[in-house]
């Protein structure tokens, strides 16, 4: 009786850690996954911004609902606890964030990267080169088996 | 039943946080948080607008390589390890790419800009030794070795700016903004960065090898080669600590009977890719 008892104990504490906890993504871009695994399919497409209910953590991952119901993975390094409650999990917030102000505050941002666009010693046409490379999940995918990687 | 209501109480106080009415908080402390903040307070975005003008600083004085292949397969084997990192989900994302210089030697900007010389991609003879080359970069990325590059009295500075309200208004911020730059630039094309840090790259490099399944004894290889060349002055993955002592500490670190993978395939698209473009 008393190891049930610890075991629903166990159970509520868990459900009461997660429940109402809100994510928000952090990173540019990433996917809502349908396993724990970057090269299985997205579900959706996850913008910076884009709150998330936390469900349960696997490891590294966690199983989450976005603001149209749907359950999927995203990795812990694309999301941050969010400080709004589930109220706020529908899309339209405005307003700057405390990480926006100081980030505008800091000046390592967009404004001050355009002052320094056709400055001498910077050239940001390249660096652009650079960043539009994209890999499509299929190809990784294929150059992993090839490769007989893990 | 009284413990699990205690358990669910004892839950509830731990977690309850009195709510925080930040318009109180005076803008010295938030200036304050602002020092306190380091490299590992910088956020994402901060990082990745760091890292391309660190970029943007390093494109103006070598130039890249736009090869469409090469640049293909490096991401490709960047993204493959990645994918096993500590740090797989940054704000934009991993990027690769080769400069036209004959110089061996690679750079990893911050937000994950991972620059490689035509001189090192040429003494690569494989791809494990092309992967174990970017394994090390990425590990730099993965505990922010650039952004520590930063000294410390820029973030005061800006902490204090902040404390003062002078929000994004000034030259000021921008001159922070790109000495901050410069530091990192420097470090990358000219410091490096200390021995610890390139001993706990190197050692990273090891476990995210064999996470994605490279040969980790890649990594042993290229250094060897450095260490073959180091006499001429190459930076090659820096020039500190020696190759030497880089050398012994892998070699310590990696398994005696480590299990060969197969590389067959992996040396034929190598050569797809990287042989036909050499000289």
């Amino acid at each position: 009786m008393k190891k049930k008892i610890w075991l629903l104990g166990f159970f509520v504490v868990s459900a009461m850690l997660l429940a109402g906890k809100v994510l928000v993504v952090k990173v540019m871009r990433s996917n809502l996954l349908a396993k724990p695994d970057f090269l299985s399919a997205s579900l959706a497409p996850m913008q910076k911004g884009a709150k998330l209910e936390l469900i349960e953590m696997q490891g590294n991952w966690y199983l989450v609902r976005n603001a149209v119901g749907l359950k999927g993975y995203i990795h812990q390094t694309a999301v941050a606890e969010s400080k709004t409650n589930l109220s706020g999990i529908m899309p339209g917030k405005k307003g700057a964030s405390e990480e926006e102000l100081a980030l505008a505050a800091k000046g390592f941002n967009e404004g001050n990267e355009k002052k320094l666009r056709g400055s001498k010693g910077y050239n940001f046409a390249d660096v652009d080169w650079v960043m539009d490379w994209n890999i499509a999940n299929t190809a990784l995918a294929a150059f992993i088996r090839e490769g007989k990687l893990k | 039943m009284k413990k699990l209501l205690l358990i669910c109480l004892c839950f509830f106080l731990l977690s309850w946080k009195p709510p925080i009415n930040l318009s109180k908080l005076s803008k010295a402390k938030k200036g304050l948080e602002l020092v306190s903040g380091a490299a590992h307070k910088i956020s994402e975005e901060e990082e990745y607008f760091i890292g391309r003008a660190v970029a943007a600083n390093i494109l103006s004085q070598y130039p890249l390589w736009k090869n469409v292949d090469i640049t293909r397969y490096l991401n490709l084997i960047g993204r493959a390890l990645v994918l096993k990192c500590d740090r797989p989900e940054i704000f934009s994302g991993y990027h690769f790419a080769v400069l036209d210089n004959d110089e061996p030697n690679a750079f990893s900007a911050p937000g994950g800009i991972i620059l490689l010389t035509l001189g090192i991609v040429a003494m690569a003879e494989n791809e494990d030794e092309l992967a174990a080359i970017l394994a090390h970069e990425i590990q730099h990325v993965v505990t922010k070795d650039p952004l520590k590059a930063i000294k410390s009295q820029r973030l005061k500075a800006l902490g204090t700016f902040a404390a003062g309200e002078a929000i994004g208004s000034s030259d000021q911020v921008l001159n922070i903004f790109q000495d901050s730059i410069m530091d990192i630039s420097g470090t990358l094309l000219q410091k490096g960065y200390s021995r610890k840090q390139e001993k706990n790259a190197d050692l990273g490099a090891i476990e995210l090898l064999k996470a994605a399944g490279y040969d980790p004894q890649a990594l042993l290889a290229m250094l060897q080669k450095v260490k073959a060349i180091e006499k001429k002055k190459a930076k090659a993955f820096s020039a500190h600590p020696s190759a030497s002592k880089r050398i012994a500490y892998v070699e310590d670190n990696l398994d005696q009977g480590s299990v060969k993978s197969s590389k067959s395939s992996r040396l034929t698209r190598f050569k797809r890719f990287v042989s036909r473009h050499r000289n």
